[in-house]
């Protein structure tokens, strides 16, 4: 039950980390348009403040993405990472006024659905991990 | 502001977005998966001698530009959605590297994510 406790905690600090990435990200980006590759794009974009945010929610999601590697598989652990997707979602239709449409209603349904089947293989797959359940396949 | 359309700058952005994620965890799994690793900040120390956190952060470092630039062109909540592709590049990357299982239900999962990537994509 500890593993259970330190995944969550783990994937709640993640998902937080990942939203305020995602958001500083976009923040950046509005803030640098328009898009182009040139130095004067990387001036604006590092010239205000919103990518340091994007910085230290990527470099705090890196180090606790980093500790929950050291046991968990890759797969399931970077779609449990995932359902950061919820959260980012609702925060723009609040912060930026995004249209909620019909395909992106539907789409993140069957990427929620697709995320939850991913997330009980892991589980099923970590039974037999730890202890006393048969090795199932 | 409008849903964005999907042009072929923003598809590149897209595709080496998938790339460079893909890349970069795989990098991390191989540094932060090797069993000689040890504990505690010895572990960090060992990893960082070594060439596989490095090209992680790269890939990373690189992969930062190119999704600002690719949320500059969409609004966020497409973009996060059509993100949700790298967890299916991951999982086959995987399966392809490191052997992992692809059960039934994980198979199931990730045709339903790329099938939600589909219908944001095709949407808009």
């Amino acid at each position: 039950m500890k593993r259970g406790w330190f995944y969550l905690i783990g994937f709640l600090v993640l998902v937080l980390f990942d939203s305020v990435g995602a958001i500083s990200f976009k923040y950046a980006g509005m803030h640098a348009l328009p898009v182009e590759a040139s130095t004067a794009w990387l001036l604006r974009l590092f010239g205000k403040p919103w990518i340091y945010g994007a910085v230290v929610g990527y470099i705090g999601a890196f180090f606790t993405w980093m500790t929950l590697l050291k046991h968990a598989p890759i797969g399931p652990a970077f779609a449990a990472s995932h359902l950061e997707v919820v959260s980012v979602m609702l925060l723009s239709i609040w912060l930026f006024h995004e249209p909620l449409t019909l395909p992106h209603v539907l789409g993140a349904i069957a990427i929620v659905a697709g995320i939850v089947c991913l997330g009980f293989a892991e589980s099923r797959e970590h039974v037999p991990e730890e202890g006393s359940a048969p090795a199932q396949t | 502001m409008s849903t964005g359309s999907i042009t072929p700058l923003v598809a590149l952005l897209w595709v080496l977005n998938v790339v460079l994620d893909t890349g970069g965890q795989l990098a991390f799994k191989a540094a932060a998966g090797d069993p000689a690793a040890g504990d505690g900040f010895a572990r960090w120390l060992y990893m960082a001698r070594r060439p596989w956190i490095w090209l992680g952060i790269a890939s990373y470092v690189i992969e930062f530009l190119i999704w600002i630039a690719f949320l500059s062109l969409l609004p966020l909540s497409q973009a996060i959605l059509l993100g949700s592709i790298n967890i299916v590049a991951i999982m086959v990357a995987g399966r392809l590297l490191f052997g992992e299982k692809l059960t039934r239900l994980r198979v199931a999962g990730i045709l339903l994510v790329t099938l939600g990537v589909a219908i944001v994509g095709v949407g808009g």
